[in-house]
Protein backbone atom coordinates (compact mmCIF):
# COMPACT_ATOMS: atom_id res chain seq x y z
CA UNK A 1 0.00 0.00 0.00
CA UNK A 2 2.82 2.48 1.01
CA UNK A 3 4.97 1.38 -2.27
CA UNK A 4 1.87 2.32 -4.32
CA UNK A 5 1.54 5.67 -3.11
CA UNK A 6 4.84 6.54 -3.42
CA UNK A 7 4.84 5.14 -6.60
CA UNK A 8 1.93 6.86 -7.73
CA UNK A 9 3.63 10.13 -5.84
CA UNK A 10 6.31 9.72 -8.33
CA UNK A 11 3.99 9.06 -11.32
CA UNK A 12 1.92 12.32 -10.24
CA UNK A 13 5.27 14.38 -9.77
CA UNK A 14 7.43 13.00 -12.62
CA UNK A 15 10.33 15.68 -11.77
CA UNK A 16 10.63 13.88 -7.94
CA UNK A 17 12.96 11.38 -9.67
CA UNK A 18 15.94 14.06 -11.41
CA UNK A 19 15.36 16.07 -7.56
CA UNK A 20 16.48 13.06 -6.21
CA UNK A 21 19.34 12.66 -8.75
CA UNK A 22 20.43 16.34 -8.44
CA UNK A 23 20.12 16.04 -3.97
CA UNK A 24 22.33 12.15 -4.52
CA UNK A 25 25.21 14.34 -6.78
CA UNK A 26 25.01 17.44 -4.47
CA UNK A 27 26.28 15.08 -1.91
CA UNK A 28 28.78 13.45 -3.89
CA UNK A 29 30.49 16.56 -5.13
CA UNK A 30 30.02 18.29 -1.34
CA UNK A 31 31.55 15.22 -0.05
CA UNK A 32 34.54 15.59 -2.73
CA UNK A 33 34.58 19.47 -2.76
CA UNK A 34 33.37 21.25 0.43
CA UNK A 35 32.67 24.59 -1.51
CA UNK A 36 30.41 22.64 -4.06
CA UNK A 37 27.86 23.57 -1.15
CA UNK A 38 27.92 27.23 -1.98
CA UNK A 39 26.32 30.08 -3.05
CA UNK A 40 28.61 30.85 -5.82
CA UNK A 41 29.19 27.27 -7.10
CA UNK A 42 25.10 27.24 -7.25
CA UNK A 43 24.98 30.62 -9.64
CA UNK A 44 27.73 29.02 -11.42
CA UNK A 45 25.71 25.91 -12.45
CA UNK A 46 22.46 28.29 -12.72
CA UNK A 47 24.53 30.13 -15.48
CA UNK A 48 26.20 26.83 -16.95
CA UNK A 49 22.75 25.28 -17.32
CA UNK A 50 21.07 28.40 -18.86
CA UNK A 51 21.76 27.98 -22.48
CA UNK A 52 20.83 24.33 -22.26
CA UNK A 53 18.28 24.65 -20.69
CA UNK A 54 16.27 27.02 -22.42
CA UNK A 55 16.99 25.01 -25.37
CA UNK A 56 15.87 22.10 -22.73
CA UNK A 57 12.45 23.68 -22.39
CA UNK A 58 11.33 24.37 -26.48
CA UNK A 59 12.51 20.69 -27.15
CA UNK A 60 10.37 19.30 -24.18
CA UNK A 61 7.39 21.14 -25.04
CA UNK A 62 7.57 20.12 -28.48
CA UNK A 63 8.41 16.88 -27.58
CA UNK A 64 5.55 16.89 -24.91
CA UNK A 65 3.50 17.03 -28.31
CA UNK A 66 5.07 14.12 -29.68
CA UNK A 67 7.95 15.26 -31.99
CA UNK A 68 11.06 15.98 -31.84
CA UNK A 69 13.87 18.61 -33.19
CA UNK A 70 17.54 17.61 -33.18
CA UNK A 71 17.64 20.77 -35.82
CA UNK A 72 18.05 22.96 -32.39
CA UNK A 73 21.74 22.83 -31.62
CA UNK A 74 22.65 24.04 -35.80
CA UNK A 75 19.59 27.02 -35.35
CA UNK A 76 21.64 27.81 -32.05
CA UNK A 77 24.52 28.41 -34.14
CA UNK A 78 22.45 29.81 -36.83
CA UNK A 79 20.98 32.77 -34.83
CA UNK A 80 23.87 33.99 -33.45
CA UNK A 81 26.19 33.80 -36.86
CA UNK A 82 23.66 35.90 -38.17
CA UNK A 83 22.96 38.18 -35.56
CA UNK A 84 26.99 38.85 -35.33
CA UNK A 85 27.11 39.45 -38.98
CA UNK A 86 24.25 41.59 -38.79
CA UNK A 87 25.74 43.76 -35.47
CA UNK A 88 29.08 43.87 -37.34
CA UNK A 89 27.45 45.61 -40.17
CA UNK A 90 26.53 48.47 -37.68
CA UNK A 91 22.59 46.60 -37.67
CA UNK A 92 20.98 47.93 -34.23
CA UNK A 93 21.20 45.33 -31.69
CA UNK A 94 17.22 44.81 -31.61
CA UNK A 95 17.18 44.34 -35.13
CA UNK A 96 19.69 41.80 -35.35
CA UNK A 97 18.03 40.09 -32.24
CA UNK A 98 14.66 39.96 -34.10
CA UNK A 99 16.08 39.17 -37.04
CA UNK A 100 17.72 35.87 -35.48
CA UNK A 101 14.62 34.94 -33.88
CA UNK A 102 12.86 35.16 -36.71
CA UNK A 103 15.29 33.12 -39.12
CA UNK A 104 14.79 30.49 -36.07
CA UNK A 105 10.83 31.07 -36.19
CA UNK A 106 11.18 30.21 -40.22
CA UNK A 107 13.07 26.73 -39.53
CA UNK A 108 10.92 25.85 -37.07
CA UNK A 109 7.91 26.52 -39.77
CA UNK A 110 9.59 24.65 -41.77
CA UNK A 111 10.38 21.51 -39.76
CA UNK A 112 6.72 21.61 -39.02
CA UNK A 113 5.25 21.88 -42.49
CA UNK A 114 7.52 19.24 -43.89
CA UNK A 115 6.33 16.99 -41.12
CA UNK A 116 3.17 17.77 -41.31
CA UNK A 117 2.09 17.93 -44.55
CA UNK A 118 4.80 15.42 -45.94
CA UNK A 119 3.68 13.40 -43.23
CA UNK A 120 7.59 11.91 -42.31
CA UNK A 121 8.82 11.66 -38.59
CA UNK A 122 9.62 15.07 -37.46
CA UNK A 123 13.41 12.78 -36.37
CA UNK A 124 13.81 12.96 -40.41
CA UNK A 125 12.72 16.20 -40.79
CA UNK A 126 14.97 17.73 -38.26
CA UNK A 127 17.97 15.32 -38.59
CA UNK A 128 17.78 16.54 -42.16
CA UNK A 129 17.50 20.63 -41.07
CA UNK A 130 20.23 20.13 -38.68
CA UNK A 131 22.71 18.67 -41.32
CA UNK A 132 21.29 21.22 -44.24
CA UNK A 133 22.11 24.24 -41.97
CA UNK A 134 25.16 23.12 -40.27
CA UNK A 135 26.34 22.76 -43.73
CA UNK A 136 25.16 26.25 -44.94
CA UNK A 137 26.97 27.63 -41.55
CA UNK A 138 30.22 26.14 -42.72
CA UNK A 139 30.03 26.59 -46.00
CA UNK A 140 29.20 30.53 -45.76
CA UNK A 141 32.00 31.22 -43.08
CA UNK A 142 34.29 28.52 -44.97
CA UNK A 143 34.70 27.15 -41.30
CA UNK A 144 36.08 30.26 -39.68
CA UNK A 145 34.72 31.59 -36.54
CA UNK A 146 32.35 34.72 -36.65
CA UNK A 147 33.77 37.39 -34.42
CA UNK A 148 31.55 39.83 -32.94
CA UNK A 149 34.14 42.62 -33.92
CA UNK A 150 31.62 45.97 -32.44
CA UNK A 151 31.17 46.62 -28.77
CA UNK A 152 27.09 46.33 -28.80
CA UNK A 153 26.33 47.20 -25.07
CA UNK A 154 22.63 46.23 -24.91
CA UNK A 155 23.84 43.01 -25.52
CA UNK A 156 24.52 42.65 -21.50
CA UNK A 157 20.92 41.98 -21.12
CA UNK A 158 20.93 38.29 -22.28
CA UNK A 159 24.50 37.31 -20.01
CA UNK A 160 25.75 40.47 -17.95
CA UNK A 161 26.37 38.57 -14.91
CA UNK A 162 24.62 40.10 -11.47
CA UNK A 163 25.40 38.38 -8.51
CA UNK A 164 28.07 36.08 -7.65
CA UNK A 165 28.91 33.63 -10.24
CA UNK A 166 25.24 34.17 -11.77
CA UNK A 167 24.18 35.68 -14.95
CA UNK A 168 21.37 37.27 -16.29
CA UNK A 169 20.72 34.24 -18.43
CA UNK A 170 20.55 32.08 -15.44
CA UNK A 171 17.70 34.18 -14.13
CA UNK A 172 15.96 34.36 -18.28
CA UNK A 173 16.25 30.87 -17.41
CA UNK A 174 14.70 30.28 -14.70
CA UNK A 175 11.67 32.52 -15.84
CA UNK A 176 11.01 31.04 -19.13
CA UNK A 177 11.17 27.67 -17.27
CA UNK A 178 8.54 29.14 -14.99
CA UNK A 179 6.13 30.33 -17.46
CA UNK A 180 6.17 27.75 -19.82
CA UNK A 181 5.67 25.36 -16.79
CA UNK A 182 2.66 27.05 -15.93
CA UNK A 183 1.84 27.19 -19.74
CA UNK A 184 2.16 23.48 -20.16
CA UNK A 185 0.32 22.69 -16.99
CA UNK A 186 -2.16 25.53 -16.05
CA UNK A 187 -3.78 26.59 -19.20
CA UNK A 188 -6.21 25.55 -21.68
CA UNK A 189 -2.99 25.24 -24.41
CA UNK A 190 -1.19 22.84 -22.02
CA UNK A 191 -3.69 20.41 -21.96
CA UNK A 192 -4.06 20.52 -25.85
CA UNK A 193 0.17 20.33 -25.88
CA UNK A 194 -0.45 16.75 -23.57
CA UNK A 195 -3.34 15.63 -25.10
CA UNK A 196 -1.72 16.14 -28.69
CA UNK A 197 1.45 13.96 -27.97
CA UNK A 198 -0.38 11.40 -25.66
CA UNK A 199 -3.52 10.41 -28.06
CA UNK A 200 -3.35 12.47 -31.35
CA UNK A 201 -6.03 11.06 -32.85
CA UNK A 202 -8.34 11.68 -29.21
CA UNK A 203 -6.92 14.98 -29.09
CA UNK A 204 -8.12 15.44 -32.77
CA UNK A 205 -11.55 13.80 -32.34
CA UNK A 206 -11.85 16.31 -29.90
CA UNK A 207 -11.74 19.00 -31.88
CA UNK A 208 -8.18 19.82 -31.02
CA UNK A 209 -6.30 21.47 -34.12
CA UNK A 210 -3.14 18.83 -33.63
CA UNK A 211 -1.34 20.41 -36.87
CA UNK A 212 -1.59 23.71 -35.22
CA UNK A 213 -0.40 22.86 -31.64
CA UNK A 214 2.22 21.09 -33.22
CA UNK A 215 3.48 23.83 -35.49
CA UNK A 216 3.35 26.23 -32.70
CA UNK A 217 5.81 23.85 -30.53
CA UNK A 218 8.21 23.38 -33.28
CA UNK A 219 7.97 27.25 -33.85
CA UNK A 220 9.13 27.70 -29.97
CA UNK A 221 11.61 25.13 -29.99
CA UNK A 222 13.28 27.04 -32.86
CA UNK A 223 13.10 30.10 -31.34
CA UNK A 224 14.56 29.01 -27.68
CA UNK A 225 17.09 27.43 -29.22
CA UNK A 226 18.01 31.04 -31.31
CA UNK A 227 17.67 33.02 -28.02
CA UNK A 228 20.46 30.09 -26.42
CA UNK A 229 22.54 30.92 -28.94
CA UNK A 230 22.55 34.53 -29.29
CA UNK A 231 22.73 34.24 -25.11
CA UNK A 232 26.23 32.39 -26.04
CA UNK A 233 27.22 35.11 -28.54
CA UNK A 234 26.72 37.60 -26.22
CA UNK A 235 29.20 35.75 -23.91
CA UNK A 236 31.95 34.73 -25.47
CA UNK A 237 31.79 37.30 -28.47
CA UNK A 238 32.54 34.81 -31.27
CA UNK A 239 30.51 31.56 -32.80
CA UNK A 240 32.25 28.73 -34.41
CA UNK A 241 30.25 27.27 -37.03
CA UNK A 242 30.49 24.16 -35.37
CA UNK A 243 28.89 25.61 -32.36
CA UNK A 244 25.99 23.83 -30.40
CA UNK A 245 26.35 20.51 -32.21
CA UNK A 246 25.56 17.77 -29.95
CA UNK A 247 23.13 20.34 -27.78
CA UNK A 248 20.51 19.40 -29.58
CA UNK A 249 21.28 15.57 -28.26
CA UNK A 250 21.90 17.52 -24.59
CA UNK A 251 18.74 19.00 -24.75
CA UNK A 252 16.78 15.66 -25.65
CA UNK A 253 19.21 13.99 -22.56
CA UNK A 254 17.53 17.00 -19.83
CA UNK A 255 13.88 15.96 -21.35
CA UNK A 256 14.27 12.85 -21.08
CA UNK A 257 16.19 13.07 -17.56
CA UNK A 258 13.10 15.19 -16.41
CA UNK A 259 10.79 12.57 -16.68
CA UNK A 260 9.70 13.47 -20.46
CA UNK A 261 9.03 10.28 -22.60
CA UNK A 262 10.23 10.13 -26.21
CA UNK A 263 6.45 8.58 -27.58
CA UNK A 264 5.54 12.24 -26.49
CA UNK A 265 2.76 12.98 -24.18
CA UNK A 266 4.30 12.74 -20.96
CA UNK A 267 6.65 15.21 -18.98
CA UNK A 268 7.18 18.63 -18.05
CA UNK A 269 9.15 21.95 -18.68
CA UNK A 270 9.89 21.71 -15.13
CA UNK A 271 11.36 18.48 -15.26
CA UNK A 272 13.14 19.05 -18.42
CA UNK A 273 14.78 22.11 -16.70
CA UNK A 274 16.20 20.33 -13.74
CA UNK A 275 17.59 17.52 -16.27
CA UNK A 276 19.27 20.61 -17.83
CA UNK A 277 20.21 21.96 -14.17
CA UNK A 278 21.76 18.78 -13.03
CA UNK A 279 23.93 18.56 -16.40
CA UNK A 280 25.11 21.79 -15.18
CA UNK A 281 25.87 20.80 -11.40
CA UNK A 282 27.60 17.76 -12.82
CA UNK A 283 29.90 19.47 -15.05
CA UNK A 284 30.22 22.23 -12.20
CA UNK A 285 30.69 19.34 -9.72
CA UNK A 286 33.46 17.64 -11.95
CA UNK A 287 35.83 20.55 -12.53
CA UNK A 288 35.21 20.99 -8.37
CA UNK A 289 36.41 17.74 -7.61
CA UNK A 290 39.58 17.79 -9.43
CA UNK A 291 38.78 15.36 -12.77
CA UNK A 292 39.12 16.31 -15.81
CA UNK A 293 36.12 18.08 -17.74
CA UNK A 294 36.31 15.34 -20.28
CA UNK A 295 34.40 13.00 -18.31
CA UNK A 296 31.27 14.80 -17.89
CA UNK A 297 30.05 13.65 -21.18
CA UNK A 298 30.52 10.08 -20.09
CA UNK A 299 28.71 10.85 -17.01
CA UNK A 300 25.69 12.28 -18.76
CA UNK A 301 25.45 9.25 -20.81
CA UNK A 302 25.23 7.00 -17.58
CA UNK A 303 22.20 9.50 -15.79
CA UNK A 304 20.25 9.48 -19.08
CA UNK A 305 20.60 5.51 -19.49
CA UNK A 306 19.79 5.12 -15.38
CA UNK A 307 16.98 8.16 -16.15
CA UNK A 308 15.58 6.52 -19.26
CA UNK A 309 15.23 2.74 -17.24
CA UNK A 310 13.46 4.37 -14.13
CA UNK A 311 10.81 6.76 -16.80
CA UNK A 312 10.11 3.32 -18.26
CA UNK A 313 9.81 1.25 -14.76
CA UNK A 314 7.39 4.10 -13.28
CA UNK A 315 5.39 4.96 -15.99
CA UNK A 316 3.99 0.77 -17.06
CA UNK A 317 0.67 0.54 -16.47
CA UNK A 318 -0.16 -2.51 -14.18
CA UNK B 1 -41.62 25.44 -35.81
CA UNK B 2 -43.02 21.81 -36.04
CA UNK B 3 -40.37 19.56 -34.57
CA UNK B 4 -38.64 17.65 -37.47
CA UNK B 5 -39.17 14.22 -38.27
CA UNK B 6 -36.00 13.01 -37.11
CA UNK B 7 -32.83 14.22 -35.01
CA UNK B 8 -30.40 13.42 -37.71
CA UNK B 9 -30.72 12.41 -41.08
CA UNK B 10 -28.59 10.76 -43.68
CA UNK B 11 -29.71 11.00 -47.61
CA UNK B 12 -27.00 9.24 -50.27
CA UNK B 13 -23.62 9.51 -48.81
CA UNK B 14 -20.76 8.16 -50.61
CA UNK B 15 -17.56 8.08 -49.74
CA UNK B 16 -14.48 7.22 -51.06
CA UNK B 17 -10.98 6.73 -50.03
CA UNK B 18 -8.71 6.18 -53.08
CA UNK B 19 -10.34 4.01 -55.71
CA UNK B 20 -12.42 2.15 -52.55
CA UNK B 21 -16.33 2.81 -51.87
CA UNK B 22 -16.55 2.72 -48.05
CA UNK B 23 -19.82 3.51 -47.83
CA UNK B 24 -22.22 3.74 -51.62
CA UNK B 25 -25.45 6.11 -51.28
CA UNK B 26 -26.27 5.56 -47.85
CA UNK B 27 -29.52 6.61 -46.45
CA UNK B 28 -29.69 6.70 -42.74
CA UNK B 29 -31.77 8.15 -39.95
CA UNK B 30 -31.98 8.65 -35.91
CA UNK B 31 -35.18 9.62 -34.35
CA UNK B 32 -35.49 10.85 -30.51
CA UNK B 33 -34.46 9.10 -28.06
CA UNK B 34 -33.95 6.27 -29.90
CA UNK B 35 -31.32 3.78 -29.72
CA UNK B 36 -29.97 2.65 -33.35
CA UNK B 37 -27.84 -0.59 -33.67
CA UNK B 38 -25.56 0.06 -36.32
CA UNK B 39 -23.71 -3.76 -37.08
CA UNK B 40 -21.86 -5.21 -40.21
CA UNK B 41 -18.88 -7.14 -40.74
CA UNK B 42 -15.15 -6.01 -40.56
CA UNK B 43 -15.03 -3.61 -43.49
CA UNK B 44 -18.35 -3.01 -43.95
CA UNK B 45 -18.56 0.96 -43.54
CA UNK B 46 -19.68 0.99 -39.98
CA UNK B 47 -16.78 3.00 -38.67
CA UNK B 48 -16.73 5.56 -42.02
CA UNK B 49 -20.51 6.16 -41.33
CA UNK B 50 -19.90 6.89 -37.72
CA UNK B 51 -16.98 9.31 -38.88
CA UNK B 52 -18.64 11.35 -41.30
CA UNK B 53 -21.36 11.86 -38.67
CA UNK B 54 -19.28 13.38 -36.24
CA UNK B 55 -16.86 15.68 -38.79
CA UNK B 56 -13.48 13.44 -38.97
CA UNK B 57 -14.30 12.64 -42.42
CA UNK B 58 -16.24 14.76 -45.03
CA UNK B 59 -18.68 12.73 -47.38
CA UNK B 60 -18.23 12.52 -51.07
CA UNK B 61 -21.06 13.09 -51.83
CA UNK B 62 -25.05 13.64 -50.20
CA UNK B 63 -26.76 15.23 -47.29
CA UNK B 64 -26.61 15.51 -43.38
CA UNK B 65 -29.40 16.88 -41.61
CA UNK B 66 -29.54 17.53 -38.14
CA UNK B 67 -32.75 18.71 -36.53
CA UNK B 68 -33.67 19.98 -39.59
CA UNK B 69 -31.42 21.70 -40.96
CA UNK B 70 -28.37 20.63 -43.37
CA UNK B 71 -25.38 20.61 -41.88
CA UNK B 72 -21.64 20.46 -43.11
CA UNK B 73 -19.14 19.38 -40.34
CA UNK B 74 -15.65 20.63 -41.30
CA UNK B 75 -14.06 18.82 -38.06
CA UNK B 76 -15.39 17.14 -35.16
CA UNK B 77 -15.30 20.43 -33.32
CA UNK B 78 -18.27 21.81 -35.78
CA UNK B 79 -20.31 18.29 -34.69
CA UNK B 80 -19.77 18.59 -30.71
CA UNK B 81 -20.55 22.33 -31.30
CA UNK B 82 -24.05 20.88 -31.97
CA UNK B 83 -24.13 18.15 -29.58
CA UNK B 84 -22.77 15.05 -31.75
CA UNK B 85 -20.40 13.27 -29.57
CA UNK B 86 -18.87 10.07 -30.59
CA UNK B 87 -16.89 7.46 -27.96
CA UNK B 88 -14.30 5.28 -29.39
CA UNK B 89 -13.70 1.81 -27.97
CA UNK B 90 -10.07 3.12 -27.01
CA UNK B 91 -9.50 6.35 -27.77
CA UNK B 92 -11.82 8.28 -26.13
CA UNK B 93 -9.90 9.50 -23.28
CA UNK B 94 -6.01 10.62 -23.21
CA UNK B 95 -4.50 7.76 -21.25
CA UNK B 96 -1.59 9.43 -19.93
CA UNK B 97 -3.66 12.23 -18.45
CA UNK B 98 -5.84 12.54 -15.64
CA UNK B 99 -10.06 12.54 -15.35
CA UNK B 100 -10.52 15.76 -14.69
CA UNK B 101 -8.14 17.01 -17.92
CA UNK B 102 -9.62 14.53 -20.09
CA UNK B 103 -13.23 15.31 -19.16
CA UNK B 104 -12.86 18.79 -20.13
CA UNK B 105 -10.13 18.36 -22.97
CA UNK B 106 -10.79 21.27 -25.49
CA UNK B 107 -13.75 22.80 -23.10
CA UNK B 108 -11.42 23.82 -20.22
CA UNK B 109 -12.92 26.29 -17.33
CA UNK B 110 -10.78 28.75 -17.23
CA UNK B 111 -10.56 32.29 -15.18
CA UNK B 112 -8.82 35.00 -17.62
CA UNK B 113 -6.40 36.97 -15.92
CA UNK B 114 -5.55 39.73 -18.20
CA UNK B 115 -5.41 38.16 -21.37
CA UNK B 116 -4.10 34.56 -20.55
CA UNK B 117 -6.28 32.20 -20.08
CA UNK B 118 -5.60 29.98 -16.61
CA UNK B 119 -7.42 26.44 -15.87
CA UNK B 120 -10.00 26.76 -13.02
CA UNK B 121 -8.16 23.21 -11.85
CA UNK B 122 -10.69 23.85 -8.86
CA UNK B 123 -13.59 24.45 -10.13
CA UNK B 124 -12.88 21.19 -12.53
CA UNK B 125 -11.61 18.70 -9.94
CA UNK B 126 -14.80 19.71 -8.33
CA UNK B 127 -17.34 18.97 -11.29
CA UNK B 128 -15.39 15.75 -12.26
CA UNK B 129 -15.85 14.64 -8.52
CA UNK B 130 -19.54 14.91 -8.87
CA UNK B 131 -19.68 13.36 -12.13
CA UNK B 132 -17.90 10.40 -11.07
CA UNK B 133 -20.43 10.22 -7.95
CA UNK B 134 -23.19 10.49 -10.62
CA UNK B 135 -22.07 7.45 -12.14
CA UNK B 136 -21.26 5.43 -9.13
CA UNK B 137 -17.06 5.22 -9.60
CA UNK B 138 -15.99 4.54 -6.42
CA UNK B 139 -12.36 6.33 -6.82
CA UNK B 140 -13.44 9.18 -6.76
CA UNK B 141 -10.31 11.04 -7.58
CA UNK B 142 -10.13 13.44 -10.30
CA UNK B 143 -6.25 13.21 -10.51
CA UNK B 144 -6.60 9.68 -11.21
CA UNK B 145 -4.72 8.94 -14.18
CA UNK B 146 -7.04 7.73 -16.66
CA UNK B 147 -4.61 4.97 -17.91
CA UNK B 148 -4.56 3.31 -14.80
CA UNK B 149 -8.33 2.91 -14.75
CA UNK B 150 -10.64 0.07 -15.56
CA UNK B 151 -11.91 -0.22 -19.42
CA UNK B 152 -15.16 0.20 -18.08
CA UNK B 153 -14.76 3.02 -15.97
CA UNK B 154 -13.21 4.73 -18.80
CA UNK B 155 -16.45 4.48 -21.02
CA UNK B 156 -18.39 5.54 -18.62
CA UNK B 157 -16.36 8.62 -18.24
CA UNK B 158 -16.80 8.94 -21.83
CA UNK B 159 -20.20 8.77 -22.06
CA UNK B 160 -20.78 11.03 -18.84
CA UNK B 161 -18.51 13.59 -20.72
CA UNK B 162 -20.72 13.72 -23.63
CA UNK B 163 -24.08 14.24 -21.36
CA UNK B 164 -22.14 16.90 -19.52
CA UNK B 165 -21.84 18.62 -22.22
CA UNK B 166 -25.56 18.41 -23.52
CA UNK B 167 -24.73 16.00 -26.27
CA UNK B 168 -28.22 15.19 -28.57
CA UNK B 169 -26.83 12.22 -30.08
CA UNK B 170 -24.08 9.59 -28.63
CA UNK B 171 -22.22 7.54 -30.92
CA UNK B 172 -20.42 4.42 -29.22
CA UNK B 173 -18.10 2.98 -31.41
CA UNK B 174 -17.59 -0.20 -29.79
CA UNK B 175 -18.40 -0.06 -26.36
CA UNK B 176 -18.05 -3.37 -25.02
CA UNK B 177 -15.36 -5.47 -27.21
CA UNK B 178 -12.75 -4.48 -24.75
CA UNK B 179 -15.13 -5.05 -21.55
CA UNK B 180 -15.70 -8.03 -18.87
CA UNK B 181 -19.15 -9.12 -19.08
CA UNK B 182 -20.17 -7.24 -15.78
CA UNK B 183 -18.36 -3.94 -17.26
CA UNK B 184 -20.55 -4.60 -20.68
CA UNK B 185 -23.93 -4.58 -18.42
CA UNK B 186 -22.96 -1.50 -16.85
CA UNK B 187 -22.13 0.74 -19.79
CA UNK B 188 -25.30 -0.93 -21.69
CA UNK B 189 -27.29 0.35 -19.10
CA UNK B 190 -25.96 3.59 -19.42
CA UNK B 191 -26.68 3.79 -22.66
CA UNK B 192 -30.63 2.90 -21.71
CA UNK B 193 -29.87 5.81 -19.05
CA UNK B 194 -29.25 8.42 -22.32
CA UNK B 195 -32.98 7.13 -23.72
CA UNK B 196 -34.50 8.18 -20.59
CA UNK B 197 -32.63 11.72 -20.86
CA UNK B 198 -33.56 11.34 -24.29
CA UNK B 199 -30.50 11.48 -25.33
CA UNK B 200 -30.37 9.19 -28.76
CA UNK B 201 -27.41 7.15 -29.04
CA UNK B 202 -25.98 5.02 -32.36
CA UNK B 203 -24.46 1.95 -30.64
CA UNK B 204 -21.84 0.10 -33.21
CA UNK B 205 -20.86 -3.18 -32.27
CA UNK B 206 -19.91 -6.57 -33.71
CA UNK B 207 -21.73 -8.21 -30.38
CA UNK B 208 -25.42 -8.75 -31.88
CA UNK B 209 -26.80 -9.57 -28.34
CA UNK B 210 -25.70 -6.15 -26.60
CA UNK B 211 -26.66 -4.58 -29.58
CA UNK B 212 -30.06 -6.29 -29.18
CA UNK B 213 -30.17 -5.45 -25.71
CA UNK B 214 -30.63 -1.73 -26.22
CA UNK B 215 -31.31 -0.82 -29.76
CA UNK B 216 -34.96 -0.12 -31.18
CA UNK B 217 -33.80 -0.44 -34.73
CA UNK B 218 -31.11 -2.27 -35.96
CA UNK B 219 -29.27 -1.17 -39.79
CA UNK B 220 -26.84 -3.76 -41.38
CA UNK B 221 -23.92 -2.35 -43.66
CA UNK B 222 -22.49 -4.60 -45.92
CA UNK B 223 -19.49 -3.11 -48.67
CA UNK B 224 -20.61 0.01 -47.61
CA UNK B 225 -24.19 -0.69 -49.01
CA UNK B 226 -27.56 -0.13 -46.34
CA UNK B 227 -28.97 -3.91 -46.67
CA UNK B 228 -31.94 -3.73 -43.58
CA UNK B 229 -33.05 -1.17 -41.49
CA UNK B 230 -35.73 -3.00 -39.79
CA UNK B 231 -37.18 -2.18 -35.35
CA UNK B 232 -35.57 -5.32 -33.88
CA UNK B 233 -38.64 -7.07 -32.77
CA UNK B 234 -39.19 -7.93 -36.45
CA UNK B 235 -36.07 -10.52 -36.66
CA UNK B 236 -33.66 -12.20 -34.08
CA UNK B 237 -30.31 -11.94 -33.41
CA UNK B 238 -29.64 -14.82 -34.77
CA UNK B 239 -31.38 -13.81 -38.35
CA UNK B 240 -29.39 -10.82 -38.07
CA UNK B 241 -25.96 -12.69 -38.05
CA UNK B 242 -27.01 -15.19 -40.83
CA UNK B 243 -27.91 -11.69 -42.67
CA UNK B 244 -23.83 -10.37 -41.80
CA UNK B 245 -22.52 -13.67 -43.27
CA UNK B 246 -24.65 -13.59 -46.07
CA UNK B 247 -26.53 -17.54 -44.87
CA UNK B 248 -29.74 -15.17 -45.19
CA UNK B 249 -31.12 -12.66 -47.61
CA UNK B 250 -31.67 -9.31 -46.24
CA UNK B 251 -34.94 -8.96 -47.96
CA UNK B 252 -36.59 -11.18 -46.65
CA UNK B 253 -36.63 -9.48 -43.10
CA UNK B 254 -36.82 -6.54 -44.46
CA UNK B 255 -40.61 -7.66 -45.84
CA UNK B 256 -41.54 -8.66 -42.81
CA UNK B 257 -41.20 -4.74 -41.71
CA UNK B 258 -42.57 -3.64 -44.04
CA UNK B 259 -45.77 -6.32 -43.88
Amino acid sequence: MAKSKVRLMITRYMELGVIISIIGMAVVFSYLNPRFLSVSALSSMVSLAAELGIMAIGVSFLMISGEFDLSVGSVFAAASILAAWLLNMGIPFIVAFIAALGLAACVGLANALITIKGKIPSFITTLGMMWFIRGVLLASTKGFPVRLEVNVPEMSVLSAPVLYDLRISGLWFLILAAIFHFILTSTPYGNWVQAVGGAPETARALGINVAKVKTINFVLSSVMAALAGLIALSRFKVVEPVAGMGLELEAIASSVIGGCSLAGGVGTVAGASLGAFLIGEIRVGLIMAGAPAYWYIGFVGVLLIVAGIINLRLSRRE
Amino acid sequence: MSKPRYLLELKGIVKRFGPIIALNNVDFHVGYSEVVGLVGDNGAGKSTLAKIIVGYHQPDEGKIIFEGREVRFRSPADARKLGIEIVYQDMALVPYMNVYRNLFLNREVYKKIGFIKVLDKKKMRELTKKLLEDIGIKRRDPEMIVGKMSGGERQSIAIARAVHFGAKLVILDEPTSALSIKESEKVLEYVLDLKKKGISSIVISHNIYHVYSVADRIVVLDHGVKVLDVPKDVATPEEIIDVIAHRLSPEEIQKRARG
